[in-house]
């Protein structure tokens, strides 16, 4: 345990001294923000031409547009995702490829520190980079329940967000444990960091190519597909069915990267 | 009884043998140094005996431990520096030897006096705020060895520790012997002279030489000629 910790500080200590901290934080905020004011000024306009023409004349595709939760900040989660598929491997690609290619490895593994604390300490260190990433934007949630209004009460509800929230941080989440099981196989980060970008965007994006494909392909492929899986969270819905889905991604990864290490005393 | 116990020890790469069949021990507080030609297989068995790599065949014991059986029994009592410190460029030189020394099991209410022993012993005392990346490789260098000293192991397994040092850091190193057993390797010859009491020569992974050091001159001696050097030894043995 102590070892889990020292080892998930000192990567702590190397993403904030290094900018990459920095960076993936401002990108995040800086993209999101950009898509909140759009996705703003967009419910403005539903919600004037709603007041003209009365919300039952309204096409059904517009109908999310009747709160801020569905209209403003679901749409979010969706740019979230796809920032987070690009963000979460530039961190974790230099989890164990950087220790090879500078040969510190050799000192992790020659310490008194069993595989699975290495593992389970970098996976630490790199999740709280991605849950601060992903909490930083809590703030445009915030600005809406402080200037937004509704006709029922509180501005948002929160539970859908904090629901949307879990989806999009186990997504994240998920995204290190592969991002860092294919930092474990090469020395090479730029490697490791386009490869595990690539898996992610092909799992987010395999409902979409699966569209015309028969059954069951469809339905497997629809099933495996993270977009999916994350639907109903989004929607506010408690789906625990989900939940184990992308959380089991992360423990199996998670896995693989111990075998990984595990290996190096073998081959 | 034997601190460190290697018995047939052989490494394969696919089709190049690094190490073969290598025996050899090496007693409580002894000084052993380890010399050949490069790629003779000094990093590789320094490598087997720290638990970094796997043997292809034979057994590597510290302490009585199998290395590959108790990897942390034996990683407990190994100091080790690699060929290239293993340092972390962006760390200060502080924060890098109490993650080590985290690492390594050093409790928490001894870890300050633990970085000031060794800091003192490797004279890193004044650059312990400094970022590892602006240090000269001298200091590097003692960085790498202060991270070996942490936690006071019995064995210290030191590869190349005096390269890039200059002539008064070399005598420092050479004081670390004492109450560790040691293996360390070197490209310096009078340096071994001076440091270890036994030296075993490698070439392309086969021991060529394993003695001690006024001896290994003495059976090589022609007869009537003097003494030859260590350097002339050495030169000879691993001609072939």
């Amino acid at each position: 345990m102590r070892n889990t910790l020292a080892i998930a500080r000192k990567e702590l200590s190397i993403y904030f001294t290094t900018p990459w901290a920095w960076v993936v934080f401002t990108a995040m905020v800086g993209i999101t923000a950009f898509f909140f004011v759009g996705s703003l000024s967009f419910f403005r306009t539903i919600n004037e031409l709603a007041r003209n023409m009365g919300w039952a004349r309204m096409p059904g595709e517009y109908q999310s547009f009747k709160n801020l939760t569905d209209g403003v900040i679901a749409p979010l989660w969706g740019v979230m995702i796809v920032i987070t598929a690009i963000v979460a491997p530039i961190l974790s690609m230099r989890l164990f490829a950087e220790e090879k290619r500078n040969k510190t490895f050799e000192l992790l593994m020659t310490a008194p520190v069993r595989p699975i604390e290495i593992v389970l300490g970098k996976y630490l260190g790199g999740l709280v980079i991605v849950t601060t990433t992903l909490g930083l934007t809590i703030l445009f949630p915030l600005i809406l329940s402080l200037y937004g209004k509704s006709e029922s009460g509180s501005a948002l509800e929160w539970s859908t967000i904090l629901l949307g929230y879990l989806g999009v941080l186990l997504y994240g989440a998920s995204c290190l444990a592969v991002g860092m099981f294919v930092s474990s196989l090469t020395e090479s980060q730029m490697l490791a960091g386009v490869i595990t970008i690539i898996v992610m965007l092909a799992l987010l994006l395999v409902k979409g190519l699966t569209q015309t494909a028969d059954e069951p392909l469809r339905s497997i492929m629809g099933y495996l597909s993270f977009d999916t899986q994350l639907q109903n969270l989004m929607k506010g819905v408690l789906d625990l069915k989900a939940i184990v889905y992308v959380a089991s991604i992360s423990v199996f990864f998670i896995f693989l990267t111990h075998r990984s290490v595990e290996a190096q005393r073998w081959s | 009884m034997a601190m460190i116990e290697v018995k047939g020890l052989t490494k394969r790469y696919r089709d190049r043998v690094a190490v073969d069949g290598l025996s050899f021990e090496v007693g409580e507080g002894e000084i052993l140094g380890f010399l050949g030609p490069n790629g003779a297989g000094k990093s590789t068995t320094m490598k087997i005996l720290t638990g970094f790599l796997p043997a292809s065949e034979g057994t590597a014991k510290v302490a009585g431990f199998d290395v590959f059986e108790a990897p942390m029994e034996v990683k407990r009592r190994i100091g080790y520096l690699p060929e290239t410190p293993p340092l972390y460029a962006e760390m200060t030189v502080k924060a890098y030897l109490h993650f080590v020394a985290t690492l390594k099991g050093v409790p928490r209410a001894q870890l300050k006096s633990e970085l000031e022993r060794v800091a003192t012993r490797c004279g890193l005392l004044h650059v312990m705020g400094r970022v590892i990346q602006n240090l000269s490789k001298g200091y590097r260098q003692r960085v790498g060895i202060a991270q070996a000293l942490l936690g006071s192991p019995p064995v210290l397994i030191l590869d190349e520790p005096t390269e890039g040092l200059d002539p008064a850091q070399r005598a420092e190193v050479r004081q670390l012997a004492g109450k560790h057993t040691v293996i360390l390797s070197t490209h310096i010859l009078p340096e071994v002279q001076m440091t270890c009491q036994k030296v075993l020569i490698l070439n392309q992974g086969k021991l060529v030489a394993y003695d001690e050091i006024h001896r290994l001159a003495q059976n090589a001696a022609q007869p009537g000629a003097a003494e030859p050097s260590l350097e002339e030894v050495f030169i000879k043995l691993t001609a072939a």
